[in-house]
């Protein structure tokens, strides 16, 4: 069965508005962290709030529903809304599809993130988020059994797979995480810009072994807004209009945590099946790779199962892409990986941050780290389980 | 014994996971220190955790059955800090996660830790068999190193 794409460089991207991203953010809430980016988004497109007719916003803990949003903003009457999970790409393709459909014409599109008591210090004392706390137990009277193979733990575990299965040191994680701060110290929005070198990150505290406190992301809070419409308005509102042209979610039906069939066969293969299906380029014709990083395990699976390196090889690729100058990935020399710093360093911000990079660099706005004449933009958002998903954005 | 513990009881013996008409033979299972996975009565395939019919054939004719424990650890990892249950000390150190591949189940993994084992002998690949320790006053199921 050939994949369809009927959406192909149909669905533009228009405007973008971002918070910082911060460990702290001190005492603003999620929602007004939210309104932040969409009236900059809203802004940045030049449209009147009275054009949207759709409103996406991802259900992230926190944050403000999409009814709660359009009530914040005053918007004008909606004929499509909804709160999608995360990680980005669901809440994107979902925004797609209602104005491919005709539900609607022009979507705002938001993530807004808060950290939560329960990974923050600093959070478990604001009394303002303490409600939070009972959102994590899903209404259970006591905490799980450390033996829970919650999809946290899990990326450890299969982390520790493999390991055991390739033989690779745990520089392998560092390179990763070297990356991304190296990235970071290039973006005013990232929340950790502070050098980090390898014996740093050896050094660093182990959380769940093997993977320590710098192999996982960081949280924080900020927003991401986006402005969605039809490529034919697109062209009618700015110059540089940034189009979706293939994306998708993927899963294997095997997808509880602990009973995955392998790291060869889960949700990212069939991510990457149903891209390349889709689309009319691949990684050879990528200007910026956007490999999800909410753990660097998941980093090392989308450069192997994107194709960039083999099975287990990803740290080699590394090595051989590495610019030593930068302190990062410059794949054939031109091509960063993540060039904002990704979910390690720039913030947890679960894809959003990925995909609102991406429409920067395409459209040329990314200052030092502008990557020359940036085309074409590949994201491998979320894991192995129920969230891998991609999407490739070009600038038409 | 678990026969005479109501649903209400059984919920109010296990408050940190969320159980179901699905699941609920699995726990009971624990209190009489079996340790049940769902096997298909038509097709004969296991899975876990329990699901309301077969994931391979549909079926609902789905048998609670009790499995010797032995199997192979396939995932392992240690943690350094997590939630906190009787007798893990994480300043003591690492408390040993596994998920371990269940002989004769087809590859179905049951995840718990492993007990009395240096950390460093927790490895990928060993063989282990199943055994109840205490937590909270009922059983619950672990593993410990498996001999010859």
């Amino acid at each position: 069965m050939a994949r369809r794409n009927p959406m192909r460089d149909e669905i533009a991207i228009v405007g973008v508005g971002s918070t910082e991203f911060s460990r702290d953010a001190g005492g603003v809430s999620p929602a007004k962290l939210g309104a932040q980016a969409c009236i900059a988004a809203i802004q940045d497109a030049g449209i009147d709030k009275n054009e949207i007719d759709g409103v996406v916003g991802a259900l992230e803990p926190g944050a403000p529903r999409a009814n709660q949003m359009s009530a914040i903003l005053g918007l004008s009457d909606i004929t499509h809304h909804s709160s999608p999970m995360p990680v980005a790409v669901f809440a994107l393709v979902d925004a797609m599809t209602a104005i491919f459909s005709g539900q609607c014409d022009t979507v705002l599109l938001y993530y807004a993130f808060t950290r939560a008591p329960w990974n923050s210090r600093s959070a478990a004392q604001d009394p303002f988020r303490s409600y939070l706390g009972g959102m994590m137990s899903g209404g259970l009277k006591a905490p799980p059994m450390p033996e829970s193979i919650d999809p946290s733990a899990a990326y450890t575990a299969w982390a520790a797979r493999y390991i055991h299965d390739y033989d690779v040191p745990r520089e392998t994680f560092g390179r990763v995480a070297l990356n991304m701060r190296a990235n970071a110290a290039r973006n005013p929005k990232a929340a950790m810009k502070t050098p980090l070198t390898m014996e740093a990150y050896l050094e660093a505290r182990m959380i769940r072994d093997p993977l320590c406190m710098l192999d996982m992301d960081i949280p924080v809070d900020g927003a991401d807004a986006f402005i969605l419409t039809t490529t034919e308005k697109a062209k009618k509102l700015t110059k540089n209009p940034v189009v979706v042209h293939a994306a998708t979610a993927g899963m294997v039906g095997k997808n509880d945590e602990d009973q995955l069939p392998s790291l060869a066969r889960h949700g990212q293969h069939v991510v990457v099946e149903a891209l390349k299906e889709r689309s009319d380029v691949w990684i050879d014709d990528v200007d910026v790779f956007f490999p999800y990083d909410g753990f660097s395990i998941i980093t090392l699976g989308w450069i192997e199962n994107m194709g960039f390196a083999k099975p287990g090889q990803a740290g080699k690729w590394m090595q051989d892409n590495w610019d030593d100058e930068l302190g990062c990935v410059m794949i054939d020399g031109r091509v960063p990986m993540n060039p904002h710093g990704g979910s390690l360093s720039e913030g947890a911000s679960r894809g959003t941050g990925h995909l609102r990079e991406a429409v920067t660099q395409l459209r040329g706005d990314a200052g030092e780290r502008q990557v020359h004449d940036a085309k074409t933009a590949l994201i491998g958002c979320g894991g192995f389980f129920f969230n891998s998903q991609g999407a490739i954005l070009k600038r038409l | 014994m678990s026969e005479s513990v109501s649903d209400a009881d059984l919920v109010e013996r296990f408050p940190w996971v969320q159980i179901s008409h699905d699941s609920k033979h699995h726990f009971r299972g624990w209190l009489d220190k079996k340790l049940l996975i769902n096997r298909c009565a038509d097709c004969g395939n296991w899975h876990h955790p329990p699901k309301p019919v077969c994931p391979t054939c549909w079926s609902e004719n789905l048998v609670p059955t009790e499995v010797e424990g032995t199997g192979t650890v396939h995932l392992a990892m240690f943690l350094r800090q997590g939630a906190p249950a009787p007798g893990v000390d994480y300043a003591k150190g690492p408390h040993p996660v596994v998920a371990v591949e269940l002989d004769g189940t087809d590859g179905v993994r049951f995840s718990s830790t492993v007990v009395d084992l240096p950390v460093e002998e927790v490895i990928i690949g060993l063989p282990v068999e199943l055994d109840w320790i205490e937590r909270y006053g009922h059983p619950f199921p672990v593993f410990r190193k498996r001999e010859g």
